[in-house]
């Protein structure tokens, strides 16, 4: 009897933890915001359609291994934020679906493909940021360009995201490429080099790590600065100088998807005036304008970029990332 | 001369005093009291054996005199020293477990010679007094042999020498005959006896089989539930418990209940009304009066049996014989009296065919038995 | 008529044949099966990361190892890892011996809980050590900040301390069954014949203890050079092969070098393998008779006594206060920053899906596990094939296998059709059920070999089939190692990461993944909450299986089985 009773109560537990939640309309996707703005976005995706979105929280630089691995049978059906190299090489490659959407009609022509292949949901940058509280300890301010970053007083106390994991870091190191140009460029690479901790795998951890003082400084992505400055984390933060680079946060639908039309319709979703809102209040720069909560009406000085060549340069340059930062090791 | 005769009379002297002492010793686990006031002397070069069903605590009782576990109260005196304190491995005591527990990765002259070793003997002594061990215990040619290569005897064996190594104050066994075969614990327990004897080396024996301990022992202990029931030798135990439970204990045995009618006080002949009639016995024992309630305590193999009833001698009586098992030497019986069964052991059984056959017996109570006072 | 009746009869017939052949033949079968099943899901995905760290554009190519051997970095790196495996295994069988010593020869009162402090770790990731390090002692840690102390966190030294902490409690665990396995007449006898304690401990229970002690070595090395997430939230510019490996698949998508340095991870664990296999050739004592049971305390000689009660004392204590530091983080906002106490942590509910979704993998893996690790054990002890050596030494390699390896092996078999797997829970169970099967196996065997082969003879010859003789003989006698191996998958599976990490996708997130994201991404308030949300829901687990299975006369067994 015991043993029956036990069987049952497995088998129930067994076919419970079997049984999926296959219920509503809903699609899974890659997506390398943030993962509380990743949940945001989420959730507006279900206030307005009702389509549940699945995700799991990567960076950029990560969804682009994972899409680079899978091609071409991926295990989601879109990608919701993602970087310009992934967004270019899926069109090149034809891993997306075109699809010309009439939810973006009126938008930039720069935040979308002409053939639809992808959608620029949102521009972000990257910043500069400081502990207020060991800054004020040391009697340090805050440097004025990126040049300032290399004095030696600095040594040990900078985080910024690995461009091998990271989008943004990526981005950073095209944007200095672009700034300073290739040689010269290297060369500020290297040497700010000296004076970084460590490289973080994601593009927004420098911002949590200065702002809970593990360092003084951080070059970090700005999309989250400002709901860390709302949580009451002491940091300033700053666009040296010199401005800023930007890559775009791409949107795009895979090839093969069996649930072509509730990607469209999410496709369709992002281009409305209230996800840009949405997007601008936590601090990007969006599509339809919208004031940004981090920058206020007045947009950065931004660093002239070609995302196509940066995109084309990248694994070039993940070598000699590679190559130069990786010798100083016994 | 006289000097001899004076270290004689020293050593009597000091042969008189017990090797061992327990005094009201208590031990608690938790709240629960496992044992509940143990007293106790064992003499020297004596085996003395704890016996009784398990969970009485006798096992406890060693363990707490080979230093093992705490006592709770109460003194351990070992050769007049007050060893409460001390730990094992400075207690004169040597153990030797139901299991053997010798060392697996060990030889067998490595597991005799350990103690030896542990006390810093030099090796060459080492090598001898374990040369002289494992012949004592006749295993001279299986030094090298690693334990795993041994019988069940054979590391009996070596348990029994790697205890004896250091010539302890008291060796303690603790079931050690209990993984051996029938065979085998009838011969190992006769060995260990005469080992016993010659080395004239205080034991303290555990089991719960109360015929090895009737058989190995100088004076049983009996125990139940954390007390000491009855203390003798094998014969008082057997002829003369001291109640029900240790009479059922040591053998099989048939009770009768009955009043003392009458006791001659010349010749002690005795007189005792039972539910089939009078009985007459001859009392042994002292706490016997007249008017008591009492228990027979009647062994199967005290009973004689012999067919055909209504001989009307005295202690005779007839009932039907309900089985009769024969074995050889011996037929197990039983026999219906009244609403009663009587066991009936018969001891060379000649006439089997005929109590085959047989339906009325006639059973004789001998005189010789031994009485209970019943507790009011 | 005739011709119907002979039909039935000759149908009848073959019938009963084809049930004689199965009956005498299924131990074959099921052997076969079982050895398709390893072959298909361990060894296969193994061959394909060695397949892939060959396979260059063009075919065979060394090139990747010349790129790894020429590469100062990866040497350091290999170093670095090596180094941490070795003092990581050290030290934890070190503390685990104390740990486990206290709690089977301690005094009483002391036993439960320390045993209790020692096996909680078991169900939190690993690297919650490195959450709450960095709260207690980062630059800005409660600790640095309190005494203004300047040390660097950051790096082998907090790597090393996070791992070990970490690993403390499965070293405990297999040690603690080790030496409870261990007859305590033994050291009693040694203690009778004048030995000290010390001299036990060195005459007596280490030796008896060695097959135990090197085996959690193995264990505890392989998993410690395999498991990143310390490594990857401490070892800030301090290269490990087990997250440069990750970086070089998630990062850049590297199979070929992150397969070489997969092989490179799996080479120094199947020499340990090896050695550990040979070492124990012949070493397995056997004692006669006695029922395990618990040591009663000892008076502890001061000499052991005071180490004993240090280590155990400090490294309890640490664990206790990494504990409490998580517990203490997850209800506030930012700690050491604000000071508002919020339980928005918990409400967090795309972790309660996460940990909803572990449990279901692990359930999942557990119970197939163990299934699975019953018939190996049967079949490898029963089994009278060619072969059988064999599977015993694929099933018990998982032992020897880091987390990464197989990881990145299921990427490569199972992502493309025809046998794609990936995207789905199937693939996160079955990883863990082929990671963590060793234990199982192992427990089965050594269940089987007390068994005597007469009991299941007997069974037959009293015309029971092979399939009654085992389920109504061998199951039962061999329940406890199933539940052993089902609590071992499913606490394993439930916090490790270092596999499934690679498996993961959307929709089928898992809790370890979840906490080690949060905590990378320094959302530290999240990462502790989930990380006690997760350990109340397997404490409660743990609990509603004991229950159950101590409703079954053999589950009482189980306690002493958990371990190996």
């Amino acid at each position: 009897m015991k043993e029956k009773f036990i069987a049952v109560i497995v088998a129930v537990i067994f076919s419970v933890a079997l049984a999926g939640s296959a219920v509503a309309e809903e699609i899974n996707a890659y997506m390398g915001t943030s993962p509380d703005n990743n949940a945001k976005i989420v959730k507006f995706i279900k206030d307005k359609t009702g389509i549940t979105v699945n995700q799991t929280f990567q960076s950029f630089g990560e969804i682009e291994a994972r899409a680079k691995a899978e091609a071409p049978n991926f295990n989601a059906d879109m990608i919701i934020g993602c970087g310009s190299p992934l967004a270019f090489m899926a069109k090149k490659n034809g891993w997306s679906t075109p699809y010309v959407s009439p939810g973006w009609k009126g938008v930039a022509e720069v935040f979308m493909d002409s053939k639809g292949d992808w959608y620029n949901i949102a521009n972000f940058s990257f910043v500069l940021v400081g502990n207020k509280d060991r800054l004020a300890k040391a009697g340090y301010k805050m440097p004025e360009s990126w040049k300032d970053l290399l004095d030696p007083k600095w040594k040990g106390e900078i985080v910024m995201p690995s461009p091998l994991s990271s989008g943004t870091a990526n981005m950073m190191r095209f944007s200095f490429l672009a700034l300073y140009g290739d040689a010269e460029g290297w060369k500020f690479i290297e040497a700010l080099d000296k004076n970084i901790h460590h490289y973080t795998r994601s593009g927004n951890a420098p911002t949590d790590l200065v702002g809970r003082g593990e360092f003084m400084l951080g070059i970090t992505s700005d999309e989250n600065v400002k709901k860390r400055l709302n949580d009451g984390y002491p940091l300033f933060w700053s666009i040296p100088a010199e401005g800023t680079g930007y890559d775009g946060t791409y949107a795009l639908i895979f090839k093969g998807t069996k649930k072509l039309a509730t990607c469209k319709k999410i496709i369709d979703v992002l281009g409305t005036p209230e996800f840009s809102t949405l997007m601008a209040e936590i601090g990007y720069v969006t599509p339809r304008p919208a004031p940004n909560a981090l920058y206020g009406k007045t947009l950065p000085k931004y660093i002239k970029l070609d995302l196509g060549k940066a995109a084309e340069d990248k694994p070039k340059n993940n070598d000699i990332w590679k190559q130069k930062l990786r010798t100083d090791f016994k | 001369m006289t000097t001899k005769g004076v270290t004689e009379e020293m050593d009597s002297k000091e042969n008189e005093k017990p090797m061992l002492i327990l005094k009201d010793i208590h031990k608690f686990y938790g709240s629960n009291e496992v044992l509940k006031g143990v007293s106790l002397e064992v003499r020297r070069g004596e085996l003395v054996t704890f016996v009784g069903p398990s969970g009485c605590g006798k096992t406890t009782l060693l363990r707490l005199i080979g230093g093992f576990t705490d006592i709770s109260s109460g003194d351990i005196i070992l050769d007049g020293q007050r060893i409460n304190d001390l730990p094992p491995n400075l207690r004169d005591t040597r153990i030797c477990f139901q299991n053997y527990a010798l060392f697996p990765h060990m030889t067998v002259a490595e597991n005799v010679g350990y103690g030896l070793k542990i006390n810093k003997w030099p090796k060459d002594k080492i090598a001898a007094r374990v040369r002289e061990l494992l012949e004592m215990v006749e295993l001279e040619a299986f030094g090298d042999r690693m334990i795993d290569k041994l019988s069940g005897g054979q590391q009996q064996r070596v348990a029994f020498a790697r205890a004896l190594s250091l010539e302890p104050k008291v060796l303690l066994l603790d079931e050690p005959l209990s993984n051996l075969d029938a065979n085998l614990r009838l011969v190992m327990r006769e060995e260990i006896r005469k080992l016993q004897e010659r080395l004239h080396i205080t034991t303290v024996f555990v089991t719960h089989d109360q015929f090895e301990a009737m058989a190995i022992s100088d004076r049983l202990v009996v125990m139940k539930d954390g007390l000491i029931e009855q203390v003798g030798t094998p014969i008082e135990i057997y002829e003369r418990p001291a109640n029900e439970f240790i009479a059922a204990f040591v053998g099989y045995v048939n009770f009768m209940d009955g009043r003392v009618e009458s006791i001659d006080p010349a010749t002690k002949n005795t007189v005792i009304r039972t539910e089939f009639g009078k009985l007459e016995i001859a009392l042994e024992q002292d706490d016997i009066q007249t008017g008591d309630d009492v228990l027979m305590v009647i062994r199967p193999e005290s009973v004689s049996l012999s067919i055909d009833c209504g001989s009307n001698r005295q202690n005779v009586l007839c009932g039907t014989l309900k089985t009769y098992m024969y074995a050889g030497s011996i037929a197990k019986c039983t026999v219906g009296i009244g609403a009663k069964k009587m066991i009936v052991d018969q001891y060379n059984p000649r006439d089997a065919q005929q109590f085959q056959n047989a339906d009325r017996v006639e059973v004789e109570i001998p005189r010789s038995v031994h009485l209970l006072k019943k507790k009011i | 008529m005739a011709a119907a009746e002979l039909s039935v009869k000759l149908q009848s017939s073959s019938g009963s044949k084809v049930k004689d052949f199965l009956n005498a033949n299924l131990i074959n079968i099921l052997a076969a099966f079982l050895f398709l099943l390893l072959a298909f899901f361990l060894l296969y995905p193994i061959i394909m990361v060695l397949i892939k760290s060959f396979q260059g554009p063009s075919g065979f190519t060394l090139q990747y190892y010349q790129a790894f051997f020429s590469k100062n970095y990866y040497y350091q790196s290999l170093y670095n890892t090596l180094l941490l495996g070795v003092i990581n295994t050290v030290v934890c069988l070190v503390i685990g011996f104390c740990l486990a010593y206290m709690t089977t020869r301690g005094p009483w009162i002391l036993r439960k809980p320390l045993k209790i402090i020692s096996l909680v770790p078991l169900i939190a990731p690993p690297y919650l050590f490195a959450l709450s390090l960095i709260i207690l002692f980062g630059r800005n840690g409660l600790v640095t900040r309190m005494f203004d102390l300047h040390w660097e966190l950051y790096g082998f030294s907090g790597v090393v301390i996070s791992q070990t902490l970490a690993f403390i409690p499965l070293a405990y665990m297999m040690i603690e069954s080790t030496l409870m396995s261990l007859n305590p007449n033994l050291e009693e006898s040694a203690y009778d014949m004048g030995a000290s304690e010390a001299t036990i401990l060195r005459t007596i229970t280490i030796p008896l203890l060695a097959p135990g002690l090197l085996k959690a070595a193995l264990l505890i090395f392989v998993m410690t050079i395999a498991e990143f997430g310390n490594a990857a939230i401490l070892g800030g510019r301090t290269p490990f092969l087990a997250p440069d490996t990750y970086t070089m698949i998630t990062g850049e998508s590297d199979f070929n070098m992150g397969s070489v340095l997969s092989v490179v991870l799996i080479a120094p664990c199947i020499l340990i393998f090896f050695i550990h296999n040979y070492l124990l050739e012949g070493k397995k004592f056997t004692t006669i008779g006695g029922k395990p049971v618990a040591s009663e305390p000892r008076k502890i000689t001061p000499l052991i006594k005071v180490p004993f009660v240090i280590i155990t004392t400090v490294a309890a204590g640490a664990i206790f206060v990494c504990f409490a530091v998580v517990f203490v983080a997850s209800f506030y906002k930012i700690l050491g920053v604000t000071h508002d106490i919020v339980l928005s942590n918990y409400l967090d509910f795309t972790s309660n899906q996460a940990i909803y979704n572990s449990i279901r993998v692990s359930f999942v893996a557990a119970i197939i596990g163990a299934v699975i690790g019953v018939l190996l054990a049967y079949v490898i002890v029963r089994g009278k094939f060619f072969g059988r050596t064999f599977i015993e030494m694929v099933s018990l390699s998982g032992f020897a296998l880091p987390g990464t390896v197989l990881g990145i092996g299921y990427l490569l078999a199972f992502s493309a059709p025809p046998l794609k797997l990936t995207g789905g829970i199937m693939i996160l169970a079955l990883n863990c059920v082929f990671r963590f099967l060793a234990v199982g196996v192992e427990a089965g065997i050594s269940k089987l070999h007390q068994i005597h082969i007469e009991i299941e003879e007997a069974s037959a010859d009293l015309g029971a089939s092979f399939l009654t003789t085992f389920h109504k003989i061998v199951l039962p006698i061999m329940f406890p190692a199933f539940i052993a191996g089902f609590i071992y998958t499913f606490m394993t599976a439930i916090v490790s990461l270092s596999a499934v990490v690679f498996l993961v996708s959307p929709g089928f997130d898992l809790a370890a993944v979840k906490i080690f994201d949060a905590a990378v991404y320094g959302e530290i308030g999240i990462a502790s909450a989930t990380t006690m949300k997760l350990v109340l829901i397997v404490m409660i687990c743990m609990m509603i299986l004991n229950y159950i299975s101590s409703k079954t006369r053999l589950g009482s067994s189980m306690k002493k089985t958990v371990a190996v």
